[in-house]
């Protein structure tokens, strides 16, 4: 996947400056960020979903917006802050994007009932969305985006609001996933997870990338990936400070 | 503005705060006043729709004030205050299911982390409900309403206690009916049924209206005594039912009606505390919802008349904008809505002798509105239509699926709408013309709908009563009305043919030519809007979508 001068400018601000980045096919990667760095404006520019002010972006070797049936079909995406048809039951949404997606009826119906098997949601399947809590919504919007066997999956904080079983439901089929060659983009500002899951990480701040590579170049001398990422975002000598010396202690 | 009691209330369970805890009473007045204040000071907007409607219900009350005074004396006068009470009640008690964010200091969940006791809290929301524009209004009508029926010192003196308790008595119904919907209205299933409430307004306003040309014909006020009679023992009215009572001399009446609306006060505070109790004690509601075993396992479904439609993308979005309908409220509402005005207009008029067989029109004019703006119906789920759109035969192929789930229902019921009103008008002849006609509105407001909903489309908010979102009321305007008129423009051709055999000698006999020549102009109106549509939509989905997700 190859990103190039990629801008968007909401207004007065600019939200996403210049980006460029290449990335390996076949990896698990990572987009960290502080809140507002624009990680969810690049990805909906390379997903389709948000036109780009400049910059080209080309995943396979096709341009998202000159070829977008070539791009479409080949990608997963599970978008932060837009809503499902959440008036459908599990089933019925999984059903009704497989079919959107073309794959033929009796195939979408035998995906969805091994995907909703391992993601723990069969008991809720008939269930409307808009019952579903935020980890079954998370769960539920992956198995829509894994439904037509995409070749890149692009999640935006798909552990964002999930209880700890849920992320290892998670967690797991998305290693399955990438295990069988897949390439796997999710954003997230958990650094923990990230160092655990990714082998390669991209690190975003104020709409630019300040850097990018296999996880170990990204850590360099660091001893975690989390003070890494403090220096590069110049957050790192930031403390909590002396100025609330009341709280804690027990007294009024 | 009302003055506010600031000691104990009557009636009022006596709760000793305790010593040490907070006087509540007066905290909660100027809490409320110091909402009303700053809901005022965030937009001159606001303050100036808050003053104007302070204005008009001012003199709208003075206006009522002089009006019961001038009843003073009539034969009518117990009947009608009585009965504008018994309204006033009902109002009071129908308000807060409408307006469940009206009040600030009404939704008692949000004070639930303060450590309250019912009791106090009770009075002191009960005195805080005490100020507004509302109490001001009901109390002008029970001072008119005592000062119309009351003869003699006794009266007045019972007057007094009567206002008293009117107004208590409306604003604890108010209260108590607001908290046991609170929760109700906190679930999903509650807000659902909520924005269904005024879709049942405007239908019951139909027959209201109905009803009172009735009574208009009937002449004269003597139907409402009956009514009346069995009103004044109903609380609130009961309490101007006494005054009345006292001035006629009959005091074991009087004494009786005052006493049941002070039960009635007593009965609707103990009723409030309880529910403020279990409230602010027990569960929210929504979520023992959503823990329910999905009991209705009803997967049946897609094998039914599902299997009936298209294969491939039509069919998909057929199936999924038909549960739409039924499922979402929003979209729900708007079709019930279009779905009973376009049966009341035509039909109402002519069962009042004033119709016209052309009305008949409506119903297929107003069915055809739904399909403007059918991205914005998707809200932000609009992605998932945009990540399988890729071609313009991708878009045509969702827009065919669209126009025919609304052509499922709209068709069937036009034409059985049109065949009534024809059937009530016995105007059997002009049947084949007026379907013609109506099928041919219905193609242009499809054609004109595809293309707007692709080149104009906005949000529709998922909570509350709006239908746009403020900084998009120009787009909707466009879409609705510049979608409208040319779909009138575009069903000129029909209407000149219509008129042209019409005034032409011998026209009548060739008019059903309308019938077929309109269906067929209909169909390919549509299929053209459909296809200019649909590269339009192929090509602005980025656009769409983020002109859908604002709600």
């Amino acid at each position: 996947m190859r990103v190039h001068g990629l801008w968007k400018r909401f207004g007065e601000q600019i939200a996403v400056s210049g980006i460029d980045l290449v990335l390996p096919a076949g990896r698990f990667v990572g987009l960290v960020g502080p809140n507002g760095a624009g990680k969810t404006t690049t990805l909906s520019m390379i997903t389709g979903l948000l036109r780009p002010d400049q910059g080209t972006v080309e995943i396979a070797g096709h341009d998202v917006w000159r070829d977008p049936a070539a791009v479409k079909a080949r990608i997963g995406v599970l978008p932060e802050g837009l809503r499902l048809f959440e008036r459908l039951s599990g089933r019925e949404l999984l059903s009704y994007t497989g079919r959107l997606r073309g794959v033929p009826g009796a195939e979408v119906d035998k995906r969805a009932t091994q995907l909703l098997d391992v993601l723990d949601l069969a008991g809720a399947q008939h269930k409307l969305v808009v019952d579903y809590s935020t980890g079954m919504r998370k769960k539920i919007g992956l198995a829509a985006a894994l439904l037509h066997n995409p070749e890149v999956l692009f999640l935006d904080e798909p552990f964002e609001g999930v209880d700890p079983v849920s992320a290892q439901t998670i967690r797991g089929v998305l290693e399955r996933y990438t295990a069988s060659g897949a390439t796997v983009v999710f954003s997230s500002h958990v650094m923990e997870l990230v160092e655990s899951l990714c082998d390669w990480v991209a690190v975003m701040a104020a709409g630019r990338i300040r850097a990018d590579g296999p996880l170990a170049e990204v850590r360099g001398e660091a001893p975690s990936l989390q003070e890494a990422f403090l220096q590069l975002v110049g957050a790192g000598g930031r403390s909590a400070g002396t100025d609330l010396d009341w709280l804690g202690g027990g007294g009024r | 503005m009302t003055t506010v009691p600031t000691t104990d209330v009557p009636a009022a369970p006596a709760g000793p705060g305790g010593p040490g805890t907070v006087r509540l009473t007066p905290l909660v007045v100027r809490l409320k006043l110091s909402l009303l204040r700053n809901g005022l000071r965030q937009s001159a907007g606001r303050r100036a729709v808050y003053l104007t409607s302070l204005v008009l219900v001012s003199l709208f009350a003075v206006l009522q004030l002089l009006g019961l005074i001038a009843l003073r004396g009539n034969a009518h006068a117990d009947s009608v205050t009585v009965l504008l009470l018994a309204l006033m009640g009902l109002g009071w008690a129908v308000m807060p299911l409408f307006f469940p964010g009206g009040d600030e200091t009404l939704d008692p969940t949000r004070l639930v982390m303060l450590p309250l006791r019912p009791r106090p809290l009770v009075r002191a929301l009960l005195a805080a409900s005490l100020v507004g524009i509302g109490p001001l209004f009901t109390l002008c009508l029970l001072v008119g309403s005592v000062i119309s029926v009351a003869h003699g010192a006794a009266a007045f003196a019972v007057g007094v206690l009567a206002v008293v308790l009117g107004l208590l008595v409306c604003v604890a119904l108010a209260r108590a009916v607001a908290a046991a919907n609170t929760r109700l209205l906190t679930s999903r299933k509650g807000r659902d049924l909520a924005v269904l409430s005024g879709l049942v307004i405007a239908v019951g306003a139909q027959f209201v209206n109905f009803g009172a040309q009735r009574l208009g014909a009937a002449g004269g006020l003597d139907p409402l005594d009956p009514v009346a009679a069995v009103l004044r023992w109903v609380p609130p009215a009961a309490a101007i039912g006494a005054v009345d009572a006292v001035s006629e001399g009959s005091y074991g009446r009087a004494a009786a009606q005052l006493l049941l609306s002070a039960a009635a006060l007593a009965g609707l505070l103990a009723l409030w505390t309880r529910t403020l109790t279990r409230l602010m004690t027990a569960p929210d509601a929504s979520t023992l919802n959503a823990a329910e075993p999905a009991a209705r396992e009803k997967a049946g479904r897609a094998g039914g008349p599902a299997r009936l439609l298209p294969a491939g993308r039509i069919g998909t979005v057929v199936e999924r904008s038909l549960r739409y309908v039924w499922r979402d409220p929003k979209t729900k509402s708007a079709w019930a809505t279009s779905l009973a005005i376009g049966v009341i207009v035509p039909v109402f008029n002519a069962l009042q002798g004033t119709g016209s067989v052309y009305f008949a029109c409506f119903a297929s004019g107003m069915l055809g509105i739904q399909m403007y703006n059918q991205f914005g119906q998707d809200t932000s789920a609009f992605w998932t239509v945009a990540m399988t759109i890729s071609s313009p035969r991708d878009a045509l192929a969702e827009l065919r699926g669209r126009a025919l789930a609304l052509l499922l229902i709209t068709l069937p019921y036009a034409t059985l709408v049109t065949v009534l009103t024809t059937a009530l008008l016995g105007a059997w002849a002009k049947l084949p013309e007026v379907l013609g006609l109506s099928f041919a509105l219905l193609g242009a407001m499809l054609a004109t709908g595809a293309w707007s909903s692709a080149r104009f489309p906005y949000s529709i908010p998922q909570e509350g009563y709006k239908n746009v979102v403020p900084a998009q009321v120009g787009v909707a305007w466009i879409s609705i009305f510049g979608g409208m008129i040319a779909a009138a423009l575009l069903s000129a051709p029909a209407i000149a043919a219509a008129i042209w055999l019409n005034v032409s000698a011998g026209g009548e006999d060739r008019a059903w030519l309308l019938l077929p020549a309109g269906a067929a102009y209909g169909a390919a109106l549509t299929v053209l809007g459909l296809r200019l549509a649909a590269p339009r939509t192929a090509a602005r989905l980025p656009e769409i979508l983020l002109a859908v997700s604002k709600g």
